[in-house]
Formats: C-alpha cells, structure tokens, sequence
C-alpha cells in the first residue's frame, strides 16, 4: 500500500510529518510539496487535518506504538492531540496551557507511557510552530526539558530544520 | 550486589557467554579475570571493558564532553553513593534532583552507562521513599522511572510504583 501524502509548503503540517518520518520503516509514504496538505489513501479516501493525518498513519503502523499501548494510553494520546489543536496553535492563552503541560511533565519523560508517541509529535510540532513559545519557553522548565530533548533526535532535528527554515 | 549488577549488564549489552567474577577484599571488589591480560579490578573498571567489547561506545559517551560526565558520575556512583550513611540520603538525593532538573538523561540527552549504574546504585534509596518524597524529589523520581522502563535495564532489581502525576501541588520545591 502505498500512500501519497501531500503538503502545503507555506504552513507545514510539523507534526504529520513526523508521523510520516516515524512510519516510514512500516508503511510507503511519498511525501511531496503542493498547495494543500493531504494524505491521499485512495481515490475514494482522503485526509485533509493534520491530526486525522497522524491518526491514520500511526494505526496503519502499529506496532510501532504511536498511538500508546492500551486503550488508556490511546485516551491520553487522543487528549494531546486535541490539547495541542486547541490550546496551543496560534490560540490565546497559551500561558495557561503551559501550565498545565508543564505539569504534566513534572513526572514523565514523554507525555504518555514510556516511549514516543503522537501526542508528543503533535505537541511539540504545536510549540514549535508558535511565535511565542520560543519567548515563553524559560519559565515552563519541564515542557523545556521535554521540548529540546526531542528536538535533538532524529527526525525531530532533521523535520524541524527542513521545514521551519523555509516557513520563516 | 557489584556481581549482580555486571550480570545485568552483561545481559543488556547483549553478551552471549557469561563472564566470572571473583570479590577482593572486605568490600567485594570485583575482579574479572580475562583470558589474555591482566586482571580487571572494580565495578566502573569492568562495566567500562564490558561496553567496549560489546561494541557500545556511545554508552561511554559520544563526545568529549559527556565522556567526562559519564565517567564523573560513574565515580559518584561508587565513592558517593555506595556506603552513603543515613544522614547523607537527603543532601544525596536534593543535589542529585537539582542537577536532573533539565534533563533526561545524566549526560543530558543520550542515555549512557551513568544512567544504569546510577539507577542500579540508588534503586535501594528510592525504594525506602514515602510517596511524598517521590514527589520532593520529583526530578529524580521522573528519570528514575523511565530508566526502570527503559528497554532490558531492570534485570535483578525489582520495579518502583511511581504515580506519575503530581498530588501535593500545593507545595512548591
């Protein structure tokens, strides 16, 4: 199965495509450049949001727990997918959001079970497409560590670059 | 203790055969006898040859900087925590939360051999811990719970409960 997944170059979905990066072991994904971002499944099928996009490809890829590894786990991803879509991109209040992220993370190392998961593709893509987190950033010590510690792995760095560079 | 630890090691590098160990001394130093050298005397000595011959080098870090922070905690581990009386555990703990307040891993964010052989040397401390201490010390409860988690690590030591969420908020450190 091969799927065909385009983005718009002006706003790039960050956290689908690190989804896209993370499955692509698994899963064919042929990332191309165009005018609007679409996961292209079938003629009869296609994803348009960022979410649903990362949702699709990390249950495509199971085994490679994107999605958590329970039915609580799953709960808890679909939380931060809708936390960072609501309450992180481009809304107001985002003071109030760290708070409470930086709470969550006071315990955890990422945001839910013990390994990579969407919630922490899509929260960080969240913070790292906002033009005020880089300013808010010294006073949520925990989202921060949480923060640059993906940002130093693969293909956190390697999206992160790739993509914000040619945003700004 | 120290023997079981190399066993542990052993296991999670990998190594096919088993190694010998004997003890030195009143304090158990242990002493790896190898077939072409001299002996290898004490724990970070043994668990250091161990690595390399695994092929596992970026466990001893892969820079010059974390090489030198790898090896300093590995120090700690054995003159600092080891036989750390009583009185000590507090100022042992509170450095060592303080210091893991912006990080994931000892050499920040590569996990290396200082992270196992901290998490095997403390594993008695934490285990002694009241639930409010936990979250005093919520830095170092946060690495040690993923370190318990982290793929084969755990071995001989019994898994900690951790809640994993905050529940004396009220109270800031």
């Amino acid at each position: 199965m091969a799927l065909n997944f385009t983005i718009n170059t002006s706003n790039p979905p960050l956290g689908a495509l690190l989804a896209a990066e993370h499955v692509k072991g698994s899963v064919q994904v042929s990332v191309e450049e165009g005018k609007d971002t679409q996961l292209h499944v079938s003629d009869a099928i296609q994803f348009n949001d960022a979410n649903s996009i990362s949702r699709y490809l990390a249950r495509v890829a199971p085994s490679l727990g994107l999605y958590g590894a329970n039915m609580m786990e799953q709960t808890e991803v679909d939380h931060w997918l809708e936390f960072s879509a609501r309450r992180l991109c481009g809304q107001p209040g985002l003071t109030v959001a760290l708070g409470e992220l930086d709470k969550a993370l006071s315990l955890r190392t990422f945001l839910v079970g013990h390994a990579i998961t969407l919630a922490d593709l899509s929260v960080w893509a969240a913070l790292k497409g906002h033009k005020e987190w880089p300013n808010q950033g010294k006073s949520f010590s925990h989202v921060n560590r949480w923060f640059s510690f993906l940002s130093s792995q693969v293909p956190f760095s390697s999206v992160g670059n790739k993509y914000t560079t040619k945003k700004a | 203790m120290a023997l079981r630890e190399l066993s542990s090691l052993e296991k999670f590098l990998g190594l096919k055969k088993p190694n010998k160990y004997s003890t030195q001394g009143d304090k158990k130093v242990p002493v790896l006898q190898s077939n072409n050298g001299p002996a290898l005397v004490g724990l970070v000595t043994i668990a250091c040859h161990l690595v390399k011959e695994a092929k596992r080098p970026e466990l001893l870090g892969d820079s010059a900087e974390s090489r030198a922070v790898v090896q300093q905690w590995l120090e700690h581990r054995v003159t600092k925590l080891d036989g750390c009386t009583k009185e000590d555990v507090k100022t042992v703990l509170k450095d060592f939360n303080l210091y893991l307040q912006d990080k994931v891993y000892l050499a920040g964010n590569q996990f290396t051999l200082a992270d196992i052989f901290m998490y095997y040397g403390i594993h008695s401390l934490i285990v002694e811990l009241a639930i409010q201490e936990k979250e005093q010390y919520m830095n170092v409860t946060r690495w040690f719970d993923h370190i318990q988690h982290y793929p084969s690590i755990r071995h001989h030591l019994p898994p900690v409960a951790v809640l994993r969420n905050r529940i004396y908020t009220g109270r800031h450190h």
